[in-house]
C-alpha cells in the first residue's frame, strides 16, 4: 500500500475519532510523547509487583471454598483463569519470572559473603567456568591434586561425618537454605556423639565429587548439600545426597538421597535433624542408598 | 529415604448406646506414602473392618441402670466370637453414647471396658466427639471432602441425635440433641406405653400430652410426638427460630451456623426408616422395636422432604458409631519427630495453648507464656502431665527454633523438675529439630515432640508408643470430652 494513502487513512480515523469525542484532542500527540519521557516505561522505578501464586483467577466460580481447597493442595500453576483462550497477562508475568529466577540460579554464583558468613572456605573442581561446567558434567566429580592438598590443609581429615557444600544447578538454593539445614544436622549429629570435620564449599560440582573427598578425608559418612535443577515452582530446592564410605568404585546405587528441601517442602531445619538420624543408621549398619533402604524396611 | 515400612494397627471399636451396644474390629495400615527420596511421611492409607458383631440391645438392670456385668460378658464374647484377644488391640475407642452416658455408672463401665480392651483404647461419653464419630464412620466426612461440601450428619439413636458439621473432611461443628427413637418404650403386642423418659416429658409436655405407663397410645399421638422431635432436629439445624423445647433438649451449645450447610445425611438406627420410608405404618410396625423409633425416620423423612432439604445417603446407618470408634479415631503424628518409648504411652494429657497468635521472638517471653499456661491449669492443684500445643505453621529458622527450645524448657521448669517428661504438640513440621534442640539442652529429659496436628484449648490427647521404625506415633486428639450437659 502507498505511505500517502496510508496515511490519508489515519488522519481520516483520527479525525473522525475526534469528532465523536472518543478522543482527547490534547492526548493525540501522547503516545511519542510518553515514550519519550519514559513515564510509561520506566526502568528505574519500583519493580513490577507480581500476582501472588495462590491467587484463583476463575471469574464467577461456581464453588470459590472448592478451588481455594484444590489451590492449597498444589503449588502447580492451576486454577489461573484466563483471557480467551490464552493466559492472563499476569499469569504470563510470573511465568516469566519463574523462568528468570531459575535461570539465575544456575548461572549466578554463591557469593563469597555469605561463604564468610558460613565460615565455608572454598574450593574448585577442576572446571575452569559456568560453560564448560554445564557442557562437562563429568568435569564437576574430579579434584586437581593442588585443590586436594588445599583440602587436607584447610581441612580436618578422621573424623566420622564430612559434610560438603556443593552448588550444583542452583546457587540460589545453597544460600536459601544452608544457614537452616547445616547447623540443624551438626546438632543432630553431636549430641549423637559423632564427630563432624569442618565442612567446605565446592565450586562447580557435582554429586560425583563426593568420591574424591570421601577417601581423602577419611571420613565414614559424607553428606553433600546440592543444589537441585531448578524448575518452574521453585529455585531453591536443595537436595542431601550421603553415601558411606564413597571411593571411585562407588555406584549410584549406594548413595541416599533427601531431596526437596526448601521452605514450601520439607523445611531445611527440620531435614537437617531428619538427615542426622539417616548418618546415624548408615555409620550403625555401615552401609548407604539401596541397601540401607532395604535394611530399614 | 526409602522406609517404606508397613504397620498393620488393630483397632477395637464399641459403642454402648441408649438401645443397642456394638463392636467392632479393624485393621488399619500405616504407610509411607512419600516417594522415595523424600522424607517420609506416613499416613492412614487403608481401613478394613474384619469384624462387626450382632446388635445387640444394651442391658439395662432392674433399676433403669446399665448391667455393667452384663456388658463385661458381652464384649468378652465378642472379643472370642471375633478371634481377637484383647493384648493385640492396639487402639480404638469405648463410647457410651446417648441415655446411656447419663446413667451414674457409664463412666466407670468406660474405664472397666478401656482396661480390658488395651492399652491406648479411648474411652468416652459426650455428645461433641461422638457426633464426629458418628459423622466419619456414616460416610459424612468422605462426602463432604470429595465434593468440597459442607455436610451435615444427624445420628439419630435411641436416646440421642448428634449433629456433625464436615467441610472438605473436617469436623467444623456439632452438637448433641437429647430426642431418639426409645425414649418412648411401647409394647407392641398391647399397644400400652411401657415406659416414658425425661426428656419424653419435656416433649409430652410441649404438646399437650400427659401420657403415662399403661396407657394404650394411638398412632396418631405417636406421630405427633415424632413429628415434634423431627421438627426440633430441622430448628437446631437453623431452620427458623429455637423454640423453647429445642433449648431445653440441647445437650451442648447450638450449632455455630456461621456456615451454609449444603447436604444433610443421617445415621444411626431411625435412618433405615429414613432412607426408606413406608408411605404409611400400622401401629404393630411403628412399635416392632417396642419403641418409635421407625415412626420417627418416616416423620423425619417426611418433613425433610416437605421442606426440601438435600439430602446424602450414608454408607453406614446404625452401625456408624461404631465403625467410626473402631476406625476413625485415631491419627498419625508428622514422620519427622522426637519420641522416647520409654515413657509412652500418654492417655488424656491436657494441652494448654500458650500463645494464641504468633510465637514471641524472645526467650524469656516463651518461658513467661508457658509457665502462665501451666499455671493457670494446675492452679489450687498439684502439677501432672501437661503438654504444650503449638499452633501455627509461620517459618521458623534454625535460630529461632534454638530460641523456642530454650524458652519451652525455662518455662515448663516446674514440670520438669517434678520429674514429667516435656511434651510438646506442633502443628509446624518442625518436631525433630525441636526435639533435638532441647536434648542439647539437657541429654537426660524425657521428651516427646510430635508434630503436624493441631489442637485447641481444652483438648486432651492420647499418645501411643511410636510404630513404623519408630518413625511416628499414633494419636489421639480429644476435644472436650466429658461436656455434656446433664438434663
Amino acid at each position: 500500500m502507498d505511505n500517502q494513502i496510508e496515511k490519508d487513512i489515519v488522519e481520516s480515523v483520527l479525525a473522525k475519532l475526534l469528532e465523536q469525542g472518543i478522543l482527547n484532542p490534547s492526548a493525540k500527540a501522547t503516545p511519542a510523547t510518553e515514550a519519550a519521557t519514559g513515564s510509561t516505561v520506566d526502568t528505574d522505578s519500583e519493580p513490577v509487583t507480581l500476582e501472588p501464586m495462590d491467587f484463583i483467577g476463575i471469574e464467577n466460580p461456581n464453588n470459590l471454598e472448592a478451588l481455594k481447597v484444590m489451590r492449597k493442595s498444589t503449588p502447580a500453576r492451576i486454577l489461573m483463569g484466563r483471557a480467551g483462550a490464552r493466559q492472563r497477562t499476569a499469569s504470563l508475568l510470573n511465568f516469566q519470572a519463574d523462568h528468570a529466577a531459575a535461570v539465575d540460579a544456575v548461572f549466578k554464583d554463591v557469593s563469597d559473603e555469605f561463604l564468610a558468613e558460613h565460615n565455608l572456605f572454598k574450593v574448585r573442581t577442576i572446571v575452569k567456568d559456568k560453560d564448560e561446567y554445564l557442557m562437562k558434567p563429568e568435569l564437576g566429580k574430579k579434584l586437581s591434586d593442588e585443590t586436594k592438598r588445599e583440602i587436607l590443609d584447610k581441612g580436618d581429615k578422621g573424623k566420622q561425618v564430612q559434610i560438603i557444600v556443593v552448588d550444583g544447578l542452583s546457587s540460589t538454593s545453597i544460600e536459601a537454605n544452608i544457614a537452616d539445614v547445616m547447623p540443624a544436622l551438626i546438632q543432630g549429629l553431636e549430641t549423637q556423639g559423632i564427630t563432624v570435620a569442618k565442612p567446605f564449599f565446592i565450586q562447580y560440582g557435582r554429586v560425583g565429587v563426593m568420591d574424591e573427598v570421601a577417601p581423602l578425608m577419611a571420613c565414614d559418612v559424607i553428606v553433600q548439600f546440592i543444589g537441585e535443577r531448578p524448575g518452574l515452582i521453585t529455585a531453591d530446592s536443595m537436595s542431601a545426597y550421603m553415601a558411606y564410605r564413597p571411593d571411585h568404585n562407588t555406584v549410584e546405587a549406594e548413595r541416599t538421597v533427601i531431596s526437596n528441601i526448601h521452605r514450601g517442602g520439607t523445611p531445611p531445619a527440620e531435614a537437617g535433624a531428619h538427615l542426622a538420624t539417616v548418618v546415624k543408621k548408615m555409620i550403625d549398619n555401615k552401609v548407604s542408598g539401596v541397601k540401607l533402604a532395604e535394611l530399614m524396611r | 529415604m526409602g522406609t517404606s515400612n508397613l504397620e498393620i494397627v488393630q483397632s477395637v471399636g464399641i459403642d454402648i448406646g441408649t438401645s443397642t451396644t456394638q463392636f467392632v474390629v479393624s485393621r488399619l495400615t500405616v504407610k509411607n506414602v512419600a516417594p522415595g527420596s523424600l522424607v517420609p511421611r506416613f499416613a492412614i492409607t487403608d481401613k478394613e473392618v474384619r469384624y462387626k458383631s450382632d446388635i445387640h440391645f444394651t442391658p439395662i438392670d432392674s433399676n433403669n441402670r446399665v448391667d455393667a456385668d452384663k456388658i463385661f460378658a458381652l464384649i468378652r464374647s465378642e472379643f472370642s466370637r471375633a478371634g481377637v484377644s484383647p493384648e493385640t488391640i492396639d487402639t480404638g475407642a469405648v463410647i457410651i453414647t446417648g441415655e446411656t452416658a447419663k446413667k451414674e455408672n457409664a463412666r466407670s463401665i468406660s474405664g472397666k471396658v478401656a482396661g480390658f480392651a488395651g492399652d491406648f483404647v479411648v474411652a468416652t461419653a459426650g455428645g461433641k466427639l461422638e457426633s464426629i464419630i458418628a459423622g466419619k464412620g456414616s460416610g459424612a466426612s468422605d462426602l463432604s471432602r470429595r465434593d468440597y461440601a459442607t455436610v451435615a450428619n444427624i445420628d439419630i439413636g435411641g436416646g440421642t441425635a448428634n449433629v456433625g458439621i464436615f467441610k472438605n473432611g473436617k469436623a467444623l461443628d456439632s452438637c448433641c440433641i437429647n430426642v431418639g427413637g426409645r425414649l418412648l418404650q411401647v409394647d407392641q403386642s398391647t399397644g400400652r406405653v411401657i415406659s416414658v423418659s425425661e426428656p419424653m416429658k419435656s416433649i409430652l409436655e410441649d404438646i399437650d400430652l400427659g401420657l403415662r405407663p399403661g396407657e394404650r397410645v394411638s398412632l396418631e399421638i405417636l406421630g405427633r410426638i415424632c413429628r415434634r422431635m423431627s421438627m426440633v432436629i430441622l430448628e437446631c439445624l437453623g431452620t427458623g427460630e429455637l423454640s423453647a423445647l429445642a433449648e431445653q433438649l440441647l445437650m451442648t451449645a447450638p450449632l455455630r451456623l456461621d456456615y451454609d450447610i449444603d447436604r444433610v445425611m443421617v445415621s444411626g438406627g431411625v435412618a433405615d426408616h429414613v432412607y426408606a420410608p413406608a408411605s404409611s405404618m400400622a401401629i404393630t410396625d411403628a412399635t416392632r422395636y417396642g419403641d418409635i423409633g421407625p415412626l420417627f425416620g418416616m416423620e423425619l423423612a417426611r418433613l425433610f422432604q416437605a421442606r426440601k432439604v438435600p439430602m446424602a445417603e450414608p454408607t453406614e446407618t446404625i452401625r456408624a458409631t461404631v465403625i467410626g470408634a473402631g476406625a476413625q479415631t485415631v491419627d498419625v503424628s508428622g514422620s519427622t519427630i522426637l519420641a522416647d518409648d520409654a515413657v509412652l504411652p500418654f492417655k488424656n494429657i491436657p494441652v494448654a495453648i500458650p500463645f494464641s497468635d504468633t510465637l514471641p521472638g524472645d526467650e524469656t517471653a516463651i518461658a513467661k507464656g508457658v509457665a502462665q499456661s501451666i499455671d493457670n491449669f494446675y492452679e489450687n492443684d498439684s502439677l501432672d502431665k501437661i503438654a504444650i500445643g503449638l499452633t501455627g505453621n509461620q517459618y521458623l529458622s534454625f535460630k529461632e527454633i534454638q530460641v523456642l527450645a530454650r524458652g519451652l524448657l525455662k518455662g515448663l521448669d516446674p514440670v520438669i523438675r517434678a520429674g514429667f517428661p516435656v511434651i510438646i504438640v506442633l502443628e509446624a513440621d518442625i518436631g525433630k529439630v525441636l526435639g533435638q534442640s532441647m536434648k542439647a539442652v539437657n541429654g537426660q529429659m524425657n521428651i516427646v515432640c510430635v508434630d503436624q496436628l493441631l489442637v485447641t484449648e481444652g483438648d486432651y490427647v492420647d499418645i501411643g508408643k511410636s510404630i513404623a521404625g519408630g518413625t511416628v506415633v499414633p494419636v489421639v486428639i480429644k476435644s472436650l470430652v466429658f461436656e455434656t450437659k446433664q438434663i
